[in-house]
């Protein structure tokens, strides 16, 4: 603001001032129709409500699980072929030869019932670490550990407490190494 | 409960106008630094925000607007009865 030496400077009396202060910081409600953003470094970008809808639901906890559990019953298929073609089905020796169909049919069982497995792991871990990642508000690596302890105790109090407790230590550590080998 | 202005000229409303812009963007720079100070640790091997992170700035903004406001309507408030008291002063001692 130029102050030329013919203008006197311009001040507010006191009550001037009070009432100033008041319309200041007494006023939270106002409508204001541009919104101004101070600019330090690079571009201001303010997103409008449908981006920010869309972010909501691809960053959302629920899409992440989904995407973990998909990815966990490919992981789980290709796993499930892989093993079940590898794996010797040994019969007693007069039985006859194996036909072409029940082999697929036992390829198809195996790939079926890994790709389940994994996609509910992946499932259920993906939405513990995002639960708990959302409710402590950090991003560090502890949240891996917990989330691989809750999946992995759940997992295992199925077939008992003790294997429950061992498969909760188990996955835990376990979620910690590949976490631990991703990020470095 | 909205204050208005008082009626004031070119100069002054352009004054008020600045003042306004300097104090929205001074609160926009102090909420920035404190929420970035709480809520992104120092040392991260990623530009993008995490999960965590986005959530913590969520709770860190809404939290500062909200104390922002109820500091702000308590200074009004207090600003009122500061004034209440001294137009009783003034009442109870008229000045010749």
């Amino acid at each position: 603001m130029e102050e030329s030496k013919t203008d006197s400077s311009v001040g507010f009396s006191p009550k001037e001032m009070d009432s100033l202060m008041k319309y200041f910081v007494g006023n939270n409600c106002k409508y204001r129709e541009q919104i101004i953003i101070p600019r330090t470094v690079g571009p201001i970008h303010i997103k409008s409500i449908d981006e920010k809808r869309v972010e909501a639901v691809f960053e959302s906890c629920a899409f992440k699980s989904l995407v973990a559990s998909v990815m966990g019953y490919g992981l789980g298929a290709a796993l499930g072929l892989f093993s079940a073609s590898v794996s010797p089905n040994i019969t007693a020796p007069d039985a006859p030869q194996q036909t072409a169909k029940e082999i697929f049919r036992d390829l198809k069982f195996s790939t079926l019932s890994y790709a389940k497995n994994f996609a509910l792991v992946g499932l259920m871990f993906s939405a513990v670490e995002c639960t708990i990642e959302s409710y402590r508000g950090k991003g560090d690596w502890k949240n891996g550990t917990y989330a691989g302890g809750i999946t992995g105790g759940l997992i295992g109090l199925r077939a008992g407490l003790k294997p429950g407790i061992v498969g909760a230590l188990g996955f835990a550590a376990f979620s910690t190494a590949i976490d631990y080998y991703m990020r470095h | 409960m909205a204050a208005s202005l008082p009626q004031l000229d070119v100069a002054k409303m352009q004054m008020v106008q600045d003042l306004e812009i300097e104090m929205m963007s001074d609160m926009y720079n102090r909420m920035t630094a404190a929420c970035h100070k709480k809520c992104i640790p120092p040392k991260y091997k990623d530009a993008e925000l995490v999960k965590g992170e986005s959530v913590c700035l969520d709770r860190c903004v809404a939290k500062y607007l909200d104390i922002h406001e109820r500091v702000g309507r308590k200074l009004t408030q207090m600003s009122l009865q500061d004034e209440e008291a001294v137009k009783k002063l003034q009442g109870e001692m008229p000045r010749v």
